[in-house]
């Protein structure tokens, strides 16, 4: 069983009415290897979202096959370890919260994966502390502040042990403290704990630490590659979506003639590395 | 939004608190039973000290408890009204061709301690049980329906939800009211179709929002493998102790106790 995922000319139509049919993706191909930090960007209406859908079988392509370690996604007997596998966090995280206190939510996929008790009982544990939630849980869901509700919903997912995360604009309802937090977290997850993300933005500064860079413009990927690499492409600029302003300024000291190695992925990476040089 | 509302769970380590939600809600059905089964002052007056050591024992804030009696004054204050005016007896007061009567007063204040050990019970259970125990526990008591295909797991999860979303729901409710207020709204109009417009455009949005919550939601459930046949095994997954059996024999002994006092006050 190959691993990873495999987007096989997969196109998705949505009926908006009975006759009208709107594509929100166009023989798309794509192929994610296991352990791998995926940024999707786009504007809204590129697609972005539905693909994400795909990845998880909420969705079913209708043309094309996505594959999941070798997993048909289309096939609805599949579906449980489809949904095992990859772990979807999304953008509100007030709607997806679906238990009144945070201990009894994060339980709520390990119980639907009919675990036993202590199973349940130990990743519960495990989600809470690797989240930094521990203070939390007891508490109902609503009264946490956007952050933390955002981490309670990653949590919940993580206690499945998911393979691939795939995040739908995790950031877009947070204050930039608690944006930083969240993608720290991500980061943290996928070099330490080796779960493969698939991290989903319009905001081109979420995507920065990202291993590879994929855009998309209405319903077909029309650049792929290092962040930096995509950044340097004009193509980006005609859709709208601006340099973050870390290649901004890699891109001022470069026409200076002061080379910045692709490596750097933060601000305070690329302090460090002025630092080192002067 | 963010306060502490009426009957919302206050989390705790009491033996109130740990006490099976099965037990909890059988003692509040069988303490309705006795409440209404009798009139006898003094065992009303037990049932009430029985209240108020369960409310000590769960370490529950009684200035928070006397608020919320405060919040039925008027559901009380009717009670009373009704019964002072309406009992035939000996009259205290006359006000043109009604009266109110001696007897009138004493029923309407039996029926406003009534009302009070009713309230007090149902507090005691909502504050010491997290909604998820509380719909398990009202799950397990139903399961016997499940016999004539009664969905009740599915019951219990639309219960679950509910308690999850109605703070949600509520703090959504304030946000658009504040925002229609912010339009010209006029929730104050001393016009009745007015204030009634006015609400409107609160509910159509509500709903609106309610709406496609839900759908966000299922997918959210969906995608954590949810399906329409759940697993019934869960992390607080129910189990009586003894200590629920105490509670259930002492409760039942009470609550048993209303047929030797009836039949003494006849």
């Amino acid at each position: 069983m190959s691993e990873g995922i495999e987007v096989i000319n997969v196109t998705k139509q949505y009926n908006v009415f009975a006759m009208e049919k709107i594509e929100a993706l166009k023989d798309i191909n794509l192929s994610i290897s296991k352990g791998e930090y995926v940024g999707l960007l786009g504007m809204n209406g590129s697609g972005k979202s539905t693909l994400a859908r795909l990845f998880n079988g909420l969705l079913k392509p209708t043309k094309g096959r996505v594959y999941i370690n070798g997993i048909d996604t289309a096939d609805p007997v599949n579906l449980p370890e489809v949904r095992r596998l990859v772990g979807m966090v999304f953008q509100n995280p007030d709607n997806q919260l679906v238990c009144p206190i945070v201990e009894e939510e994060i339980a709520f996929g390990p119980e639907n994966m009919e675990l036993p008790l202590e199973e349940i009982r130990r990743r519960v544990d495990w989600a809470l502390q690797v989240c930094g939630l521990e203070g939390k849980r007891h508490h109902a869901p609503h009264l946490l502040s956007g952050g933390q509700k955002q981490m309670a919903a990653l949590s919940s997912v993580l206690a499945m042990l998911p393979e691939y995360l795939v995040l739908d604009e995790p950031t877009s309802m947070l204050d930039p403290q608690s944006r930083r937090a969240l993608l720290d977290q991500i980061y943290k997850l996928n070099k330490q704990e080796g779960i493969t993300i698939i991290l989903i933005s319009h905001n081109p500064e979420d995507l920065l630490q990202a291993d590879r860079l994929i855009v998309l413009d209405q319903g077909s990927i029309c650049l792929e590659g290092v962040p930096r690499k995509v950044h340097a492409n004009a193509k980006i600029k005609e859709l709208g979506l601006d340099a973050p302003s870390l290649y901004q300024l890699i891109d001022h000291l470069e026409s200076n003639k002061f080379p910045v190695p692709e490596s750097i992925k933060s601000i305070p990476e690329l302090v460090e590395h002025i630092c080192l040089e002067l | 939004m963010t306060g502490m509302k009426l009957g919302q769970y206050v989390y705790g380590d009491s033996l109130i608190h740990r006490l099976d939600p099965r037990t909890k809600i059988i003692c509040c059905i069988l303490a309705v039973i006795s409440v209404m089964a009798s009139v006898n002052l003094y065992y009303l007056l037990c049932l009430l000290l029985l209240m108020v050591t369960a409310i000590v024992s769960a370490r529950l804030n009684p200035k928070f408890i006397f608020k919320a009696i405060y919040q039925i004054k008027t559901l009380l204050l009717i009670t009373l009204l009704f019964q002072a005016f309406l009992t035939p007896g000996k009259a205290v007061l006359t006000i043109g061709t009604i009266t109110m009567t001696r007897e009138g007063l004493a029923l309407g204040s039996i029926n406003i301690l009534r009302l009070i050990i009713l309230f007090m019970g149902s507090l005691i259970l909502l504050m010491t049980t997290t909604p998820m125990k509380l719909s398990i526990g009202i799950e397990c008591i139903l399961r016997p329906l499940e016999k004539i295909n009664i969905p009740v797991h599915n019951f219990a999860t639309i219960l679950s939800i509910s308690f999850r979303f109605l703070p949600t729901l509520f703090e959504e409710a304030s946000i658009i009211r504040n925002a229609q207020k912010s339009r010209g709204s006029q929730f104050d109009s001393p016009e009745l179709m007015v204030k009634i417009k006015s609400y409107a455009a609160i509910v159509i949005p509500l709903f609106e929002a309610s709406l496609s919550r839900a759908g966000d939601l299922g997918e959210a459930m969906d995608s954590r493998c949810y399906t329409s046949h759940p697993n019934q095994l869960r992390m607080n997954s129910l189990k009586m102790k003894g200590q629920d059996v105490l509670a259930l024999v002492s409760v039942s002994v009470i609550v048993l106790a209303v047929i030797p006092v009836s039949i003494l006050m006849k």
